[in-house]
């Protein structure tokens, strides 16, 4: 019998013990693996926030922002002059509107709430809110998909305190996003997904063809093909896109030049969307970009919503990993005492051993192997809990950390979630505003890569968890036989 | 060859020190069985661990075949008991959940010996020993005393050791199977030149052995030889 016949057949001694030490073992090695496949999942998205918009600079007219409102529009010149500054890899202007169904807009007129048609907002927003930019109203055929109370309080401040002169506010839908983007990106300089139909094609041309969210086609019954209005112009669904969060979805794209001639103001631009060449330029374009453009004239901003989205995914990251090295030596833990019992209990055992010749290394080298087909009988328990565990555990910690960041992120930021209803209109409510759904948007699951190293891990605290009692056996003198005789 | 010269081995009982052996010498030529009788406590047991290496003398010393054990390193004594030396100890000491065949087998393994060449040398000596076949397999702690006793004979004799030390071992075996592991272990002194020491209280054991020793107060008195006591017997 060699000596892993041996260990395997010890490790089975007493089977009721191995299969509580297993069953202990398997809950501790379960937890490290999910730690490990959160932790793995986490610094994935994280790679790939920051490759994918980690170099998107947004430039806002200066003083368009937060709850002072606003400032003077940007312009296409403003946009050559930021497509020149070194590095720049690319300008999108984009142009929003703020859609009101027509039918409800004209009772509110009537009811003199509020005046329909094209307008300019007013100091502070003009809309009532923070986040305020200059921003166009304008009627259309559509229903927005957020319905009224959705938001709670904050829906009314739809219409604002200032721009407001009913002593009861009635009770409405939110406005539509409507964006005019001069490329196939969103807002946040991503690529727009879309689920049906196709683009627009030629973003700089006049056109009548729309991209609508997936949720307002759904809640005005459109599908590709369809039509509906925009100030009595009629316009075509080219395609749908899915935003991934439901304010994203409540909106609609055209092309910027289309925009520009609904709102009655060519040339003029909400925002524009700056993207740079590399991550490591970000911060010396960032500076060209604010003094080529002028402080007084426009605010150049890096995403602080993904920054603190970021940064939230970072401290997931280290809570994972922190509960990862925690659980391991846990794990390598409870190998140990293990073992030490089991040292203790064999002592009579390891003597006669050694009485008939058995060298130190020998009976060590059987106890870590003991150890280890403990080990693994846990580890295959744990794998299969943890591949089923994981997500659930990450979606935990991810929840569990998003909704404080949120809580941080939603307030005071610049055409934050929290500013939408007054504020410029884009998509998500801001530049960055989705930070929270980007938390939520980690996929966990358990592959075998993460799960093989997560058990190498494991194996590797175990080793040194039975080496320990392994020594010990070098201590115990043969003459142990003798002494109960 | 064993000298063993001037053995000592203390123990401290509380305030007292208790001297199981006390400046013992003896020599045994290679091929002699010898047997050590005393009564119990008297520190037979513990001369058999000092000379199987088991134990360290406090003063003195065994030397086997002009090699001091005093002066060996912990290693070499592991390599001296593989090699040189066969137990059977008094409550057998095997491993329960090992079969039969594999306690004989084990120190075989540590020597290093092929599988194949170990599981047919093991079945030999259980053969000798009179185990039924079919327990060759049998886990430990499903045989019987005498038929663990047995077992413990044959693993001492796996590694063909130059000397077999043995507490008592025809102590839990019928008469005759007893008589048969007597011949056996006469057969392996004076045929192998194996020298084998028995501690027994059997005096018809003892009685069968080359040289008897009696131990007594931790000193060592050596009894008149079988053809002495024959003689004195006759005259």
């Amino acid at each position: 019998m060699s000596v892993l016949a041996r260990s395997v057949g010890n490790a089975f001694r007493n089977k009721v013990r191995t299969g509580a030490v297993v069953a202990v073992l398997a809950v501790a090695i379960s937890l490290a693996l999910s730690m490990l496949v959160a932790n793995q999942a986490v610094a994935a998205k994280v790679t790939e926030l920051n490759a994918s918009v980690g170099t998107v600079l947004t430039v806002n007219p200066a003083g368009g922002q937060g709850f002072e409102g606003g400032g003077e529009p940007l312009t296409a010149e403003q946009a050559a002059t930021a497509a020149a500054v070194p590095n720049v890899s690319s300008v999108v202007g984009t142009k929003a509107l703020r859609l009101r169904n027509a039918t409800e807009a004209a009772a509110q007129s009537a009811a003199g709430t509020q005046g329909a048609g094209t307008q300019a907002a007013g100091p502070g927003g003009g809309q009532g809110g923070p986040g305020g930019q200059t921003t166009t109203t304008l009627t259309t055929s559509l229903t927005a998909a957020v319905d009224a109370g959705t938001l709670g309080g904050r829906n009314q401040a739809a219409e604002g305190t200032t721009g407001s002169t009913a002593a009861t506010q009635p009770v409405r839908s939110l406005p539509i996003t409507a964006t005019g983007i001069g490329a196939e990106v969103d807002s946040t300089g991503k690529a727009l997904e879309i689920t049906e139909g196709t683009g627009l094609g030629d973003y700089t041309a006049e056109s009548t063809n729309a991209l609508l969210g997936t949720t307002l086609a759904e809640k005005n019954g459109l599908k590709v093909g369809s039509t509906f209005t925009i100030n009595d112009k009629t316009y075509t669904v080219a395609g749908l896109f899915d935003a991934g969060t439901t304010f994203g979805n409540n909106a609609l794209y055209i092309t910027l030049s289309s925009a520009q001639t609904l709102a009655e103001l060519p040339g003029e631009l909400s925002t524009m969307i700056v993207t740079v060449d590399t991550l490591e330029n970000v911060d010396s374009t960032k500076t060209a970009l604010q003094s080529a453009l002028g402080t007084d004239k426009a605010d150049v901003t890096q995403g602080q919503n993904l920054e603190t989205a970021v940064s939230s995914l970072d401290s997931v990251k280290n809570i994972s990993f922190i509960a990862f090295v925690a659980a391991l030596g846990t794990a390598g833990l409870i190998i140990l005492l293990i073992m030490v019992m089991l040292v203790r209990e064999r002592r009579r055992e390891i003597g006669v051993l050694k009485a008939i010749g058995a060298p130190n290394r020998t009976i060590g080298f059987q106890f870590v192997l003991e150890a280890l087909v403990l080990v693994a009988l846990g580890s295959v328990v744990g794998a299969a809990v943890a591949s089923f565990a994981s997500g659930g555990i990450a979606s935990a910690l991810i929840s569990s950390n998003s909704s404080t960041t949120a809580a941080t992120t939603g307030r005071g930021m610049p055409g934050g979630a929290a500013g939408f209803p007054g504020g410029a209109g884009l998509p998500s409510g801001g530049p960055f505003g989705g930070a929270s759904q980007l938390l939520t948007t980690v996929t966990a699951s358990a592959s075998p890569g993460v799960i093989a190293a997560g058990i190498a891990a494991v194996f590797g605290v175990a080793i040194i968890g039975a080496l320990v009692p392994a020594l010990l056996t070098a201590r115990i003198r043969p003459i142990e036989v003798l002494r109960g005789e | 060859m064993i000298e063993v010269k001037n053995l000592v081995r203390t123990f401290k009982s509380g305030d007292r020190t208790i001297k199981p052996v006390n400046d013992v010498s003896f020599e045994l030529e290679q091929g002699t069985l010898a047997s050590i009788v005393g009564k119990s406590g008297s520190g037979k047991s513990t001369l058999l661990s000092l000379l199987g290496a088991l134990d360290k003398p406090t003063s003195g010393d065994v030397v086997v075949n002009g090699v001091s054990l005093a002066s060996m390193p912990d290693g070499k004594l592991t390599e001296y008991r593989r090699r040189d030396i066969g137990f059977v100890f008094q409550q057998f000491n095997l491993i329960p959940n090992l079969s039969a065949v594999d306690n004989v087998m084990l120190p075989m393994e540590f020597a290093g010996i092929r599988k194949a060449a170990r599981l047919a040398r093991a079945k030999e000596l259980l053969e000798q020993v009179q185990l039924d076949p079919e327990k060759h397999v049998r886990r430990i702690n499903r045989l019987s005393g005498g038929e663990q006793q047995r077992v413990a004979i044959a693993r001492a004799l796996a590694n063909e050791p130059k000397l077999i030390l043995a507490d008592e071992p025809t102590g839990n075996l019928d008469e005759q199977t007893g008589e048969h592991i007597i011949e056996l272990l006469s057969s392996l002194s004076h045929d192998h030149n194996t020298t084998i020491l028995v501690v027994t209280h059997d005096r018809s054991l003892a009685n069968k052995t080359d040289r008897r020793f009696r131990l007594q107060q931790g000193r060592l008195v050596e009894e008149p030889a079988r053809a002495s006591v024959g003689a004195a017997a006759s005259s």
